[in-house]
């Protein structure tokens, strides 16, 4: 008799299991066609002529019009590409050396009124960039950098080291003391420490500043439209303002540059994804 | 082969001291174990001999030489840590050729270093694993080898085997012994929490408290003759057993009654000015026999008894509030619950501690005493 009972019960919470598995699924699914559709959409608009995106603009390309993206690659995209590349892959550089060398100095070394300077560090998360603007605007101006790559590189790494320094900090808090006084007893001076100890060891968190640094300068709009105004100096976020204005009825060559500029990003992510959840989620085995 | 001189020890974190002004002197070539309960200073001491801390005032030589100032790396000293520390990302072979990469040593001496290391260690076939794909004892015999490698002058190992379980924590216990046989002239200072590591390795052993050496000397030595409560205590398993007595009569023996049975003589000299005087007196388990006629030192009833098999612990109520009597007999003997035992004990194996803590066995303390006072 008892036996059946537990059988019953057992059934019973079955179902529920499988119910709520199925409602977790779908809803996982809807959020995922909401978040993609939209990429795929544009993707595939970039392949059609005007009068298909306005016509069927949910069926598939008749033609596939490649002719859209070789346009718009030729026009002007590749070179907000290129300097997009440029800028982020050096304020990229730049944030994380800089970020992961102040984390070192704030978590691992003996310094005087070290939770001030972590204050003042982390304290630069709340000043929000549009209020320094103008007095950003003209201290570039006076150094000649106003209109050139290095106004943004300089701004990109000014804006992320404290966010990223937060990050690497958080990480290194949890690295064992002993690795690093193991390697003193060996001879190590603290910049061999840091460049062969800590920061190997700060790899997983190290990829994920990396990304979040790729997100945020590959998109960021404010400063690149107003530190730059050459069509070569301005990345793609400003670049892609420019094509719309030039090329506003072709909206197939516009997805096109849409989506090759987004597509690097995707790439990235995907690649580097798996060290991404791993360096802000976990922190080090023993 | 190096010398090792401690004078006036002393460490402070701000307000709060560590360490009081700790003197000892090492001899090359010697295996010494500090000892201690948790929070004494011995790990403390362990990494100011090291470098990792510095040291607040005193001074610390190495064969004759002030090294206060001189780095770790630079003093000749290798340390064990008890975390193992070893470098996640790098194999067992970059793990112990890191000290001499950075030292620039060439890579031919690197290579026969770390192969010989590994040959003593037994790690060749491991050379080229992740520590993380190494057991416990592996672990550990990497920490080791790191530190061999270097050829250190002074080997430093603190808690190395509280990580290990039981019967690994006795293999590498040998291991390590079989290692400072094969290493005479190679001073070595281990820190443990654990008497048994201490009994079994040291050639002298460091008894620390609160930052003070209770007492020094070979691991026989405190446990026959400890210098003060502390010692008899901390030194065998079970704890010495501790009895409140009075001296009834002073004189080249010693008459002394306590609670729970006779009065006991004890072949020890006190002052004529001792009589009266309130005392304890300490008993090991392991010297309590069950006494065969009406000559006894204490009556009880027994409380519990653990078995062990070899031996049993027999808990022994005389009268004392809350503080059995530990007696360890043979396995063998039949010894009943809330029957009453009689237990002897040889006068040559009593202890009698003044109101200071000191023995009167041991007059001279390491506190300075010059005589008991009792």
């Amino acid at each position: 008799m008892s036996a059946t009972v537990a059988v019953g019960r057992a059934r019973h919470v079955n179902v529920w299991s499988v119910i709520a598995r199925t409602f977790l699924y779908s809803f996982l699914i809807c959020l995922g066609v909401v978040v993609i559709y939209p990429l795929i959409w544009m993707a595939l608009s970039g392949f059609k002529d005007n009068a298909q995106i306005f016509g069927d603009p949910f069926a598939l390309p008749v033609h596939w019009a490649w002719n859209n993206y070789v346009q718009a690659w030729n026009q002007g995209v590749r070179g907000y590409v290129t300097v997009s590349v440029l800028v982020t892959v050096a304020s990229a550089i730049c944030t994380v050396l800089i970020s992961a060398w102040t984390a070192f100095g704030l978590t691992r070394t003996k310094m005087p009124a070290k939770p001030l300077v972590v204050a003042i560090v982390l304290g630069g998360l709340m000043l929000s960039p549009t209020v320094a603007i103008i007095p950003l605007v003209k201290m570039l101006q006076a150094l000649g950098l106003y209109n050139t790559y290095w106004a943004l590189i300089i701004l990109y790494t000014a804006f992320r080291v404290p966010f990223t320094t937060f990050l690497i900090r958080a990480y290194m808090l949890d690295l064992p003391g002993d690795l690093d006084e193991a390697a003193t007893m060996d001879g190590a001076s603290e910049g061999q420490i840091f460049w062969r100890i800590t920061l190997p060891l700060c790899r997983p968190i190290i990829i994920s500043c990396v990304i979040l640094h790729v997100l945020f300068a590959w998109n960021e709009y404010l400063f690149a439209m107003i530190f730059t105004s050459g069509s070569d100096v301005q990345t793609l976020p400003v670049g892609l303002t420019s094509i719309m204005a030039t090329h506003g009825t072709n909206y197939a060559v516009v997805f096109a540059a849409m989506t090759i500029s987004a597509l690097p990003i995707v790439i990235v992510f995907f690649a580097a994804q798996r060290y991404f959840i791993r360096g802000l989620s976990e922190g080090i085995g023993k | 082969m190096a010398d090792l001189t401690l004078r006036q020890i002393r460490k402070s974190y701000g307000s709060v001291d560590i360490l009081h002004g700790i003197d000892l002197d090492i001899k090359s070539g010697e295996f010494i174990v500090f000892v201690g309960p948790s929070g004494c200073g011995k790990s403390t001491l362990l990494r100011s001999i090291a470098g990792l801390e510095e040291i607040t005032s005193g001074d610390l030589c190495i064969d004759d030489e002030v090294v206060n100032d001189v780095p770790p790396s630079k003093r000749g000293i290798a340390m064990v840590f008890q975390s193992y520390a070893l470098y996640p990302h790098m194999t067992v072979y970059e793990n112990m050729a890191f000290g001499m990469r950075i030292a620039k040593v060439s890579k031919a001496e690197i290579d026969k270093r770390v192969r010989q290391a590994a040959e003593i260690l037994q790690l060749t076939k491991y050379l080229d694993r992740l520590p993380k794909a190494m057991s416990g004892g592996q672990r550990q015999r990497v920490a080791i080898g790191r530190a061999i490698v270097r050829n250190p002058k002074v080997f430093l190992f603190d808690e190395p085997l509280s990580n290990l379980d039981a019967a690994l924590r006795v293999a590498t216990r040998i291991e390590i012994a079989k290692l400072k046989e094969s290493m005479p002239n190679t001073t070595m200072i281990y820190v443990t929490h654990d008497q048994v590591e201490a009994m079994t390795l040291a050639d002298r052993i460091v008894v620390l408290k609160d930052g003070h050496i209770e007492q020094v000397g070979t691991p026989m030595d405190l446990y026959k003759k400890p210098g003060n409560l502390f010692v008899a205590q901390f030194i065998g398993s079970p704890a010495m057993n501790i009895v409140p007595a009075r001296i009834e009569t002073a004189g080249e023996v010693t008459a002394i009654s306590h609670i729970g049975a006779n009065k006991v003589t004890v072949p020890l000299a006190t002052p004529a000015s001792a009589n009266g005087t309130e005392i304890s007196l300490g008993v090991r388990p392991e010297d309590l026999f069950i006494a065969a006629g009406a000559d006894y030192l204490f009556e009880g009833t027994v409380d519990y008894v653990e078995q062990l098999g070899e031996v049993q612990l027999v808990y022994v109520d005389i009268g004392q509030a809350d503080l059995p009597l530990v007696t360890k007999l043979p396995g063998n003997v039949e010894v009943k619950r809330s029957a009453t035992v009689r237990l002897n004990a040889n006068p040559g194996d009593l202890h009698i501690f003044g109101t200071d803590g000191c023995s009167v066995l041991q007059p001279q303390s390491a506190h300075g005493q010059t005589g008991p006072r009792l």
